[in-house]
């Protein structure tokens, strides 16, 4: 893309600023430019759009004004729907308590206490709370309700509803993108994204457990 | 193992993944286009690490079965990805979250709060080896799923990189 606009570039990220420096092909004038980066969650349809974008300049070339306008509208895609994604997880859930070798009786408590749990981590999110505390109330709501199998004896799985119940709040594309980035040695990308991914992780596992103790289960 | 129960096991993992596959790449806004083939992709992967492991058929580590799988993954992300006009990355991403560890991140840090509530030593010694245990089979599982699945964007590079061209 660089290459379309007769410039050379290099990008310099941190876990939460990008550093872009541009310059011409002669050396003769540079800029460079940091910004913090946007908190606009993960978007794979942004990400696929950003790809065609860069493809179009590289190939149609097509001029920066152009782009820069294309490049707003990609900044203003709708994220999927929440109830469509509220929906897709829940089923999702109960999928991954089944491969786990759940019962029915198991899948339906984990689809009842997805739903129940991703429509909370929805409405905390949409008021602003902090994505921590979040996790930490979401994961005990889930744990609770589906303590419920275990409480009263409900199918011959109840252990594997309660330990699966709260799988779709474990952050698996942050881990992804971790050793992603240290495969490319961007290493303190990689460390930044890990320690976020275990933050959260640590909030589910407390919530789950603070759970348990109250219900007066055993975890393990 | 009967075949025909054989055969049944491998749908029914391959089906429930293609689930999981689409319900968690949802969270993350996977365009629309690309559910089916994620979903495809998935269940692929994952009856593969399902096969590999069964003991009957020599019960191979879940680390290695694990790396195998995602490279399938990677492979048919990378072929598929031109088909979808998506980065291949879109493709594997939500392929693997089924294969994500999330039980044994979780028990690492259920392990880890045991650690410090028991202060006798046997106790302690227990936990700390479910700690160590369950925290680097999660680490080494997502890392062999990752080079796993990168291995063949390298492989075929310019694939890979022009799928949205």
């Amino acid at each position: 893309m660089a290459e379309a606009f007769g410039v050379n570039l290099d990008i310099f990220i941190m876990p939460a600023h990008v550093t872009v420096s541009v310059w011409n092909t002669d050396r003769a004038h540079a800029e460079m430019s940091q910004r913090k980066t946007a908190s606009c969650g993960i978007s794979f349809d942004m990400n696929t759009r950003l790809s065609q974008l860069s493809w179009e300049v590289a190939d149609n070339s097509l001029g920066l004004p152009a782009a820069v306008e294309h490049f707003e509208r990609i900044k203003a895609t709708k994220p999927t729907g929440k109830w469509e994604v509220l929906i897709l997880t829940s089923f999702a859930n109960a999928a991954f308590c089944r491969l786990f070798g759940g019962d029915l009786f198991a899948m339906l408590i984990v689809l009842v206490s997805t739903l129940a749990g991703y429509r909370l981590k929805q409405i905390m999110l949409e008021d602003g709370r902090d994505i921590r505390l979040t996790f930490l109330c979401v994961s005990f709501f889930s744990a609770s309700i589906s303590a419920g199998g275990h409480i009263f004896n409900i199918g011959s799985t109840p252990e594997l509803a309660l330990g699966t119940s709260v799988l779709y709040l474990i952050p698996g594309v942050p881990y992804i993108n971790s050793v992603s980035d240290m495969i490319y040695r961007h290493y303190l990308c990689a460390f930044s994204r890990f320690l976020d991914a275990v933050v959260l992780t640590a909030c589910l596992s407390a919530g789950l457990c603070a759970g348990m103790l109250i219900l007066g289960l055993k975890w393990f | 193992m009967m075949w025909n129960d054989f055969f049944v096991n491998i749908l029914e993992d391959g089906f429930f993944a293609a689930i999981a596959a689409i319900g968690f790449s949802s969270i993350s806004n996977t365009p629309r286009r690309a559910y089916l083939t994620c979903a495809l992709i998935a269940a692929v992967g994952h009856a593969i690490r399902y096969v590999l492991t069964l003991p009957e058929l020599g019960g191979l580590h879940i680390i290695p079965a694990s790396t195998v799988a995602s490279f399938s993954i990677g492979m048919f992300a990378v072929l598929f990805a031109s088909r979808i006009k998506c980065p291949a990355e879109v493709c594997f991403f939500p392929a693997l979250l089924p294969m994500i560890p999330g039980m044994y991140a979780y028990r690492t840090i259920e392990a880890l709060l045991s650690c410090l509530y028991h202060t006798r030593e046997e106790v302690f010694s227990h936990y700390f080896y479910l700690f160590a245990f369950n925290g680097l089979t999660c680490a080494f599982i997502i890392l062999g799923m990752v080079v796993g699945a990168t291995i063949p964007v390298f492989l075929l590079k310019k694939l890979s990189f022009t799928a949205t061209r």
